[in-house]
């Protein structure tokens, strides 16, 4: 009997697939080529070979060169400062939530989320606002002196609150949905063996989520070293290129008001995907084996 | 089978009919992009609205396309949807005529008559002139200037600042210790703009002999000159919101753009006039511009009537462009800018005399764009006194060559 071809997955896929292989894999691959070329956008691009790699990790004295090195050392230093707490903090909320006596679950959940579902600049700009000296709520309110963008770590903190004020809902989304399906039978077992609130959120809890926990942790860690938004908009990478990360660098070289050297920048940006491939493959294999 | 053919014929039918419609639809259209993505914009439509109501053999479309130099670059790239009609900065020129990037207007002028050098403030004519071929018709120019609040002005004692239409540096300092806390004298709104008008009133230039000159005497002494206010505390904090803080009344003067005079003017209370930017010296000022440029960039499948339809436009813009004036712009059209009407817009300053006209500094050198970076980047920190002047000039000029390099090797 001849089998009939069920197309229904295929309609569902191939949409997603065709929008991948047009928006992320054609561009892709067309930018590490061009990576290895000197190209301003108009003209058709010259191939050099390694030439850009070279200027970019090797040539000390190259302006790329110190861009890249100082792009990518705010960059780390952003996902070292931030990634932990928007892991820990939608984490803690998650579990907080979960507790039988709080009140208006899906309220309190809709209030941190919210944050997430604004654009960048409007948040930048709500909370530019919020910390400016002369104007804003800490110089009036809190009497404050500080003026939060021009020194640091006063630069770093403002950039750091805002990107787990709009982070965080989405990480404490997915542990909310993850913790509600531990089986509430090990927490009754726990509890009738003695254990408390530490121990069941270590020996339970935890160890229940911990693919969850895997997936948000590389995904946040990946989506950190994408920063730009919010150090461009709020200290446009001042005081004294400190907040400067390297896609500020990228944008600029590629798309910035002078001619395009978009060639170099494809270069920055495939050293950074580089980068963002193997620390998530580290993230992986060690947590995954810890897990395991 | 009968039902499923007449249901494939509709559908061809509709199709072809829709492709046909597009197709007559853009042979009748000048497609017309702009990066105007704020108020301005919405002024730009209204002036294409107003032509298109004339009933034109070819209307316009205007389009405003965010990061549009990124666009243009990926059509002319392609040689698909390149529009036929654009505004570009007058800093693109250059480099875009040097990458043989725009059409020659020589035709188009040559039909329409009017559109002549005469009939335009001469920064804003020449900055489309490139080795005697004529490549933009301007719309405006755009420049740097200085609103003071006239009550805090009072309030100091500091009318007598702008009885010469010059606000000097040491004028500015003499109020050094007068000012009750909270209240500036200036602030570091497009400071950028502001040294680089320092560089022209100080004799100086951004290039030697073709090449990018930012390490200089000149360059030095144009930072340090705008860092004694700051050193003098009479700068709005570093970080601060200095725009916010003039329209907040803490500010005496603030260096900014001819086009926020229309968001100054809806700040209740805010009883504020406009001069020309400080100067070291009060023989000489300088109010550093830019322009928007109409231009069309290369396009073979461009027709002569859209060409002609493109040159219609242009002529009905240089007679109506009063609505451009609303947006805080200097018309760069003459018969717009001296008309009595115009008189009634606070830019209106800047083109009232030879002298003024003068002071709007237009930089054309090929590439401006990455010393304006330069110093955009670094100026803060510069006048600010957070690093070392000498070397960080240094740095800016390492910066500048290497782009230019790198830049120069792509062509």
């Amino acid at each position: 009997m001849k089998k009939k071809l069920n197309l229904a997955p295929v309609f569902f896929v191939g949409p997603h697939v065709v929008l991948f292989i047009v928006f992320i894999l054609i561009p892709t691959i067309y930018g590490i080529y061009a990576s290895f070329t000197k190209w301003n956008l108009m003209n058709d691009p010259v191939w050099v070979g390694l030439d850009n790699y070279r200027t970019i990790l090797f040539d000390s004295e190259s302006t790329f060169h110190v861009q890249f090195t100082n792009g990518l050392q705010n960059t780390l230093f952003f996902v070292v400062l931030s990634v932990p707490l928007l892991i820990v903090i939608p984490l803690m909320v998650a579990v907080a939530l979960e507790h039988k006596k709080v009140k208006m679950k899906d309220f309190i959940q809709a209030i941190i989320y919210i944050p997430g579902l604004i654009s960048i600049s409007a948040a930048a700009l709500i909370w530019s606002l919020i910390f400016n000296k002369q104007l804003g709520i800490t110089g009036n309110l809190l009497g404050s002196d500080t003026v939060w963008a021009a020194h640091q770590p006063y630069a770093w903190i403002i950039i750091i609150v805002i990107t787990v004020w709009g982070g965080a809902g989405g990480n404490m989304i997915i542990y909310r949905a993850s913790i509600s399906g531990v089986a509430q039978d090990l927490y009754e077992a726990a509890e009738m063996d003695g254990a408390g609130a530490f121990r069941k959120f270590f020996s339970i809890t935890l160890p229940s989520i911990r693919f969850p926990l895997i997936f948000t942790f590389v995904m946040t860690t990946a989506g950190a070293f994408n920063v730009f938004g919010q150090p461009l908009m709020m200290t446009d990478g001042g005081p004294q290129q400190s907040t400067h990360v390297l896609m500020m660098y990228i944008r600029q070289l590629a798309f910035g008001n002078g001619e395009s050297i978009a060639g170099m920048a494809s270069a920055m940006a495939v050293l950074l995907g580089l980068v963002i491939l193997i620390i998530s493959a580290l993230q992986y294999y060690v947590m995954n084996r810890n897990a395991s | 089978m009968k039902r499923r053919l007449v249901f494939t014929l509709v559908l061809v039918f509709l199709v072809t009919g829709i492709l046909a419609g597009c197709g007559n639809k853009d042979e009748k259209t000048i497609t017309f992009w702009t990066p105007l993505t704020g108020d301005d914009g919405a002024y730009m439509d209204q002036i294409v609205k107003d032509y298109n109501a004339t009933e034109p053999e070819i209307k316009v479309k205007h389009v405003i396309t965010s990061d549009m130099y990124t666009k243009l670059s990926t059509v002319l790239n392609s040689g698909k949807g390149v529009p036929d009609l654009a505004i570009i900065h007058a800093d693109r020129v250059p480099g875009y005529v040097k990458q043989g990037a725009l059409e020659e207007m020589t035709t188009l002028l040559g039909a329409q008559p009017e559109l002549k050098a005469e009939n335009y403030l001469p920064q804003a004519w020449s900055t489309g002139t490139i080795d005697g071929t004529q490549y933009t018709v301007p719309l405006d120019i755009h420049s740097n200037t200085m609103y003071y609040n006239k009550d805090l002005l009072k309030k100091y004692n500091a009318e007598s600042f702008l009885d010469d239409n010059v606000v000097t540096i040491d004028e500015m300092l003499s109020l050094q210790g007068k000012l009750d806390e909270g209240d500036y004298v200036v602030n570091d709104a497009l400071l950028g703009w502001v040294i680089l008008a320092q560089i022209q009133n100080l004799g100086g230039d951004i290039q030697e002999d073709g090449k990018p000159a930012v390490n200089t005497p000149v360059m030095k002494e144009a930072f340090e000159s705008v860092k004694k206010i700051a050193d003098a505390g009479l700068m709005t904090p570093f970080g601060e919101d200095g725009y916010l803080m003039f329209q907040s009344q803490n500010v005496l003067f603030s260096t900014d753009g001819t086009w926020s005079s229309t968001a100054h003017a809806g700040v209740e209370g805010l009883n504020f006039g406009v001069t020309n930017i400080y100067s070291t010296t009060p023989d000489k000022y300088t109010n550093r511009s830019s322009s928007h440029l109409f231009t069309m960039m290369k396009n073979e499948k461009r027709t002569d009537e859209k060409e002609a339809g493109v040159g219609s436009f242009l002529e009905f813009i240089r007679q109506n462009s009063m609505e451009w004036a609303k947006a805080g712009q200097i018309v760069a059209s003459k018969q717009v800018n001296e008309s009595p009407e115009y008189q009634n817009y606070m830019q209106s300053f800047f083109t009232s005399n030879e002298k003024e006209i003068e002071s709007l500094y237009i930089y054309t050198y090929e590439y401006y764009p990455y010393i304006a970076e330069a110093v955009d980047t670094y100026c803060a920190d510069i006048v600010r006194g957070n690093v070392d002047i000498d070397e960080t000039l240094q740095t800016m000029q390492k910066f500048v060559d290497d782009k230019v390099a790198e830049a120069s090797s792509a062509n």
